[in-house]
């Protein structure tokens, strides 16, 4: 589904003293299929634009289309429900929201409130559980027995068993231990590749964003700062600096490459052993730029 | 030899009786002036260490001391007064309204003199560099201001050892950058140790030693440096080695050969700068 932001601002508690504009005059778009990484400081406002996503919070002032459905302050939106349907959400630490008695119970959670029948229900969690790489027999435990990582799996395993076909996804790895990350973030991508969901990926990770996403944008202080292809975004060193936030490791190393030998080397996606390759040469070759 | 200033003897625990073991014969030194991360794979029993130090939980089998002090129901509060702990989320920690009061919580608790304590607030306050900041309220700061302040609230109390428990993990990237310069800062020039536990790998290439858990057991004793070669080792165990190192692996794949496994990008490219001085 193609999503659209158009001149967004969102107060909370409007006209008491606690006023608090979180996001302000944002326009954006995300095309259906594309995954995008939203990136900002804390408090830039990217909890707030997420819940636009599936209409936890209407816009103040603005216009936020998601497909076929439209959030403004003027008008509730009568479809809600389908909305919620269509779009899964992935909140931060998701695995809180566990509750079932048993994990096959907690999948099927979501999928029964909205109507699914029961074999379709059985077919769905079947198909969640191995998504998430979980195996079958966990099923029938219950989902406080399991670790961390595997509750967090659990908790995914919930919203895909939706059939979404936009995933949110807030800060899906934090917390999580190394492998667990790389683990759930090639998940997500190929989840994302195989249902051509579009997926919006709210992230701290710079390496992240650039590792996955085709698109980037940058909050700051409930604006849109920035916005582009991941490569072309994230050399902007002083622009990101500026914003609390950082060029990813890969690209930081490079320019000291620059600084150090004097010969640039740009990121374009290459892997680490190609990198590798580069640096060796520069190395072998750099008698002639001194 | 050195006196260790933490102690675990053969410590066995378990949340309960039909429960699996969390830890089985974890034992380990930690010394006065050393910061030591304790890293592992999701429930390989990290944060129950933690939690075993101070006294919020106690061991089934085993002991554990803590300044020569043996940690039991008799001894917490003696135990505590040593061991300050940092948690995760910086928000769960605050009680006072402006960053003052809550700095001035647990030393209010302690029965502190009141020109003692404005001291401490002060010193505290500064070593974080969070001393422009009295009168703030503490939720209107960033993630990574907030940790400071609970860091400040922390060293007031005069700990002799600081846990810091997955403390850098909500935080944005500056924010995790504020945290590691300012615990950097404080151990060298406070006399404390400093327990790390923690999931960033750039994070644990800081420490002097790293203990590594897998499965409640104790996995490796070692540097950052002799950790992150096992790269393979690792990452059967859950754990990943970080992008200078892998960059590093790729290199010596292709044949370079380099005196000290880089850690940083500065060893690194100080390792590239002798190869292209010599060809």
């Amino acid at each position: 589904m193609d999503i659209s932001f158009k001149n967004v601002s969102y107060t909370y508690q409007p006209n008491t003293p606690f006023e608090h504009r979180a996001i302000h005059g944002l326009s954006f778009k995300i095309s259906s299929g594309s995954f995008v990484a939203i990136v900002g400081h804390t408090g830039s406002g990217k909890s707030t634009l997420i819940q636009h996503l599936n209409g936890l919070l209407r816009p103040t002032i603005g216009q936020v289309t998601i497909g076929g459905f439209q959030l403004s302050s003027e008008k509730k939106l009568k479809q809600m429900k389908e909305l919620r349907r269509r779009v899964g959400v992935v909140f931060q630490y998701p695995e809180h929201q566990l509750f079932e008695e048993t994990v096959a119970k907690d999948i099927a959670f979501g999928p029964s409130n909205f109507g699914v029948d029961s074999e379709e229900i059985s077919r769905r969690t079947l198909e969640a559980i191995k998504a998430v790489g979980l195996p079958e027999p966990l099923l029938e435990r219950s989902p406080f027995d399991l670790s961390g990582g595997q509750m967090r799996r659990v908790a995914i395993a919930g919203v895909l068993a939706m059939n979404p076909e936009v995933l949110v996804l807030d800060e899906p790895t934090a917390g999580l231990d190394p492998r667990g990350q790389t683990e759930v973030m090639d998940m997500f991508y190929q989840l994302h590749q195989q249902k051509q969901l579009t997926t919006i990926l709210v992230t701290h990770s710079m390496e992240d964003a650039l590792h996955y996403a085709d698109h980037v944008i940058i909050l700051d202080h409930g604006t849109k700062y920035m916005e582009g292809k991941p490569e072309e975004v994230f050399v902007k060193k002083k622009e990101l600096n500026k914003v609390q936030l950082d060029v990813p490791e890969v690209i930081q190393f490079l320019f000291k490459v620059e600084k150090k030998f004097g010969v640039r080397l740009t990121y374009h996606g290459q892997g680490l052993n190609e990198i590798a390759n580069e640096l060796h040469s520069i190395i072998k070759g750099a008698d002639s730029i001194e | 030899m050195r006196e260790s200033f933490i102690e675990f003897r053969n410590v066995s625990f378990r949340y309960g009786e039909e429960q699996p073991w969390v830890l089985k014969d974890v034992s380990f030194v930690i010394y006065p002036d050393e910061w030591v991360a304790i890293i592992g794979h999701n429930g390989s029993g990290k944060s129950t260490i933690a939690k075993l130090i101070n006294g919020l939980l106690f061991p089934q089998e085993g002991e554990i001391f803590v300044d020569g002090v043996h940690v039991n129901q008799d001894s917490i509060w003696d135990v505590r007064k040593n061991v300050g702990m940092v948690f995760q989320n910086p928000d769960n920690q605050f009680v006072g309204t402006t960053v003052r009061d809550d700095v001035a919580f647990g030393l209010e608790n302690r029965g502190i003199p009141r020109q003692e304590m404005i001291d401490r607030i002060n010193t505290s306050l500064t070593a974080v560099a969070m001393n422009d900041y009295f009168l703030h309220e503490p939720h209107r700061l960033s993630g990574g201001q907030k940790q400071r302040v609970a860091i400040a609230s922390i060293l007031a109390i005069s700990p002799k050892v600081v846990i810091l428990d997955e403390a850098t993990a909500m935080l944005d990237p500056k924010g995790k950058l504020e945290i590691m310069r300012t615990i950097t800062e404080v151990q060298d020039k406070l006399d404390l140790a400093l327990v790390t536990i923690t999931h960033d790998l750039n994070e644990i290439t800081l420490a002097d030693r790293v203990i590594v858990m897998n499965e409640g057991q104790v996995w490796l004793e070692a540097t950052p440096r002799e950790v992150f070669t096992k790269k393979e080792e690792l990452r059967r165990i859950g754990l990943d080695t970080p992008f200078i190192s892998k960059l590093a692996d790729e290199l010596i794949s292709i044949g370079l050969v380099f005196n000290n496994h880089p850690l940083s990008h500065e060893e690194l490219l100080e390792e590239l700068w002798t190869y292209h001085s010599k060809m």
